[in-house]
């Protein structure tokens, strides 16, 4: 414990850079499963097929290969095109942050699609055509009935997709964000205690996950409190 | 700035030299997880507490960790303790090879036991009762009653869960093992087209998935060709 | 003819704080066939099921051929096997072809060698009248052929007396017959059985005695002219007319 004194604050600021991480990612994927889901549910074709195919690679590719495509294709490319204006000039790095979390939020928006359509396509036909019979537009049916259930019904699988977004976040110290991952590492090579330095990285990750967990199941309680009997 | 497609067809020889050390990772940590999901599931649905508990937290530490952090506890932290060092289990924790499947394994063993368990969930309580009705001692109504149907009810899961542990094979990567990610990489450092070369990983770890999943598929139709009517 | 086979004496049950079951008495001798019948939520499942200790009784004292039933697991996979049960919802085990779930119980725990439980159980496939099925899996047949498996299930075992908990009640009409028929001919047999059941038709034909069950009590029972003709109590009248009005 006593080498753990020094770097506790290196801990703590690797641990927001985590949680940064962590919501800009989740964001992200919201954003992607939704439009994915958007896709799946139109009538076109084209955008059916694309994101079919979003899914399926997304979903059969490693993740540590999908950060290294992000990571170093973005700066090759960003490289390129600098040198296209300006022959001299030197190589390009992108920021490992936003191609760490958009690399995340791509991955885990192929999960959130399906979940999303899921969650569409699970609200009952008979309530939508009832709404419809009342008078309702599409657009008013879709905030007022579909909605509220929707996200009753994608919340258990939101929550096992926010978890994954969470353990992904350690692998983008592999790209050279500064979170806990690399405090570790830089903790190690001073005090040349490595388990004690990556238990403290598990020990965080796990704390972090715990409370997504109890949250999810109260936002669960909470969006099934009408389901419940009277007694 | 172009997409050199014969870096692609001249890389992909090289990267299948990775494969077998791919395969070698995901057949033996699945086949290591399945036994130690087997033994903890038996654990954990013991009905003892003494024997749940352990089960129990064994799941939540797994499931709640990333991966990455667990490899990298197993393969830069054990090390420090000397008794391990000492021990008959070196020779073994020493090498990447070693680490990263029994990483694999454990990790493995935890996501899988928790899909048996939902399978035995899953099992109609009126169809164990009838076995129990017939008499069957409790170990019989588990393995001729249960088990086949809860089986066929955890293929899915599992089948997802077998991609997934492709796709970590990955992670192996970052230990120095050099499966197909690992002999990308170094390519990549080599040539500098990082496009071309994980793209090509990525697709043959497609073609994986694909495969995976036909096998699984074909597992599944068989499996359960007691649940469809005739005709 | 006046050998007990089934006693129950001062049984209650309870669900926490709700009484299912309160100081339930009853005998029932070989070869006899008691019919059970009452409303929903009166106990008549949770009574048949504490037989075969599906249920666990907290009061009172439960004999079945001679063995209390106790909290010992080995006494009761005996007894268990001496009680065949038949189910409102079927539960054949899907993963097995007919002729298995008839061979399943006799092989495991009797150590049956396989071509005499073949036999045996072919034998009881003719005896409800579905040989021809016997290769197929339980999902391929209709609901009335799947109820009469599972009363070949049970017969598989000699059982020493049979179990019946609503078997028709989740058929469509036009099987619930071959499904009785199928009882009728156990009963001539001379069976012994419990049959929970609302077809009227039935006990009266076959029943040795009816027994009326409300709010986990038994209300009234009593020899089938005796029930249907001169009922003793009010709410044995009320159930009566309703059940007969359909
Ligand atoms: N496992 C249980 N936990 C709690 N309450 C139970 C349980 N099983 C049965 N009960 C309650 O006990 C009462 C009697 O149930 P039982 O199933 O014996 O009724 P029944 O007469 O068979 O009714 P039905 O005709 O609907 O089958 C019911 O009120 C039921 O809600
Ligand atoms: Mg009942």
């Amino acid at each position: 414990m006593a080498d753990l004194t020094g770097w506790l604050d290196d801990y703590f600021f690797g641990t927001l850079v985590v949680l940064q991480v962590f919501f800009v990612a989740l964001g992200l994927s919201v954003v992607f499963g939704l439009i994915g889901a958007a896709a799946r549910l139109s009538q076109s074709r084209i955008a059916n097929g694309i994101a079919k195919v979003y899914i399926v690679v997304f979903r059969g590719t490693p993740e540590l290969l999908i950060l290294l495509i992000f990571y170093y294709g973005i700066a090759v490319t960003l490289t390129n095109v600098a040198r296209y204006f300006e022959p001299t000039a030197g190589f390009v790095n992108f920021p490992p942050f936003w191609a760490g979390a958009t690399a995340i939020g791509l991955i885990v928006g192929a999960y959130m699609t399906e979940t999303f359509r899921g969650a569409f396509q699970g609200v009952d036909p008979g309530q939508v055509e009832a709404a419809q019979a009342l008078g309702m537009s599409r657009f008013q049916v879709f905030v007022y009935v579909r909605m509220p259930q929707m996200w009753r019904l994608a919340l258990p699988n939101f929550g096992n997709h926010s978890l994954s977004v969470m353990k992904d976040t350690a692998l983008i110290s592999i790209i050279g964000v500064q979170e806990i991952m690399f405090v570790a590492e830089m903790a190690t090579t001073v005090t040349r205690k490595p388990f004690t330095m990556y238990i403290t990285v598990a020990l965080i990750y796990l704390l972090i996950t715990t409370f997504i967990t109890i949250s999810i199941a109260y936002l669960e309680k909470y969006a099934n409190r009408h389901l419940r009997g009277s007694r | 700035m172009s997409f050199n497609f014969d870096l692609v067809w001249s890389s992909l020889p090289l990267i299948i030299q990775g494969l077998g050390m791919t395969l070698k990772l995901l057949f033996l940590s699945s086949l290591i997880g399945l036994f130690l999901a087997l033994f903890i599931l038996l654990l954990r649905i013991s009905g003892r507490w003494y024997l749940m508990w352990p089960a129990m937290a064994y799941i939540y530490v797994f499931r709640g960790t990333p991966l990455l952090v667990q490899i990298f506890v197993i393969y830069h932290g054990l090390p420090q303790f000397d008794f391990i060092r000492e021990s008959i289990f070196w020779p073994v924790l020493r090498e990447p090879f070693g680490c990263a499947v029994l990483a694999l394994s454990l990790n493995a063993g935890a996501y899988v036991s928790e899909i048996m368990r939902g399978g035995i969930i899953g099992v109609d309580k009126g169809v164990k009762e009838a076995a129990m009705a017939l008499g069957l001692p409790r170990w019989q109504q588990f393995i001729y009653v249960t088990s086949p149907i809860a089986i066929r009810l955890a293929l899915p899961a599992y089948s997802n869960e077998v991609v997934s542990m492709l796709k970590a094979t990955a992670l192996a990567s970052t230990i120095t093992m050099m499966e197909m990610t690992g002999v990308a990489r170094t390519l990549v450092a080599r040539t500098f087209a990082p496009y071309e070369i994980f793209i090509s990983a990525a697709l043959i770890y497609l073609a994986l998935t694909y495969a995976l999943q036909q096998v699984f598929a074909w597992i599944e139709s068989h499996a359960s060709r007691y649940v469809k009517k005739e005709r | 003819m006046s050998e007990p086979v089934i006693m129950m004496k001062n049984v209650s049950k309870r669900f926490g704080s709700f009484t299912a079951l309160s100081n339930i008495n009853l005998t029932v001798n070989r070869g006899e066939r008691l019919v059970v019948c009452g409303p929903s939520g009166s106990g008549k499942s949770t009574m048949i099921r504490c037989i075969n200790r599906l249920e666990e009784h907290d009061a009172g004292t439960i004999i079945v051929n001679g063995h209390e039933l106790t909290g010992n697991d080995r006494r009761i996979d005996a007894v268990r096997r001496e009680v065949g049960m038949v189910f409102q919802s079927f539960n054949l085990f899907p993963h097995l072809t007919v002729l298995k779930n008839l061979m399943l119980a006799p092989r495991l725990v009797r150590g049956t060698d396989k071509a005499s439980a073949e036999a045996a159980a072919m034998a009881l496939l003719e005896r409800v009248r579905i040989p021809e099925q016997a290769h197929k899996y339980p999902a391929q047949l209709s609901g009335g052929q799947q109820q009469r498996v599972a009363i070949a299930r049970a017969l598989c075992m000699n059982p020493k007396v049979m179990l019946f908990d609503e078997p028709t009640s989740a058929l469509d009409p036009e099987m619930i017959s071959e499904v009785l028929d199928v009882m009728v001919d156990l009963a001539r047999e001379g069976m012994t059985m419990i049959c929970v059941t609302h077809e009227m038709g039935f006990a009266r034909s076959v029943a040795d005695k009816i027994m009326f069950m409300d709010s986990g009590e038994i209300v009234e029972s009593a020899p089938p002219d005796e029930f249907f003709g001169a009922p003793k109590s009010e709410r044995t009248k009320m159930f009566l007319k309703q059940i007969l009005a359909h």
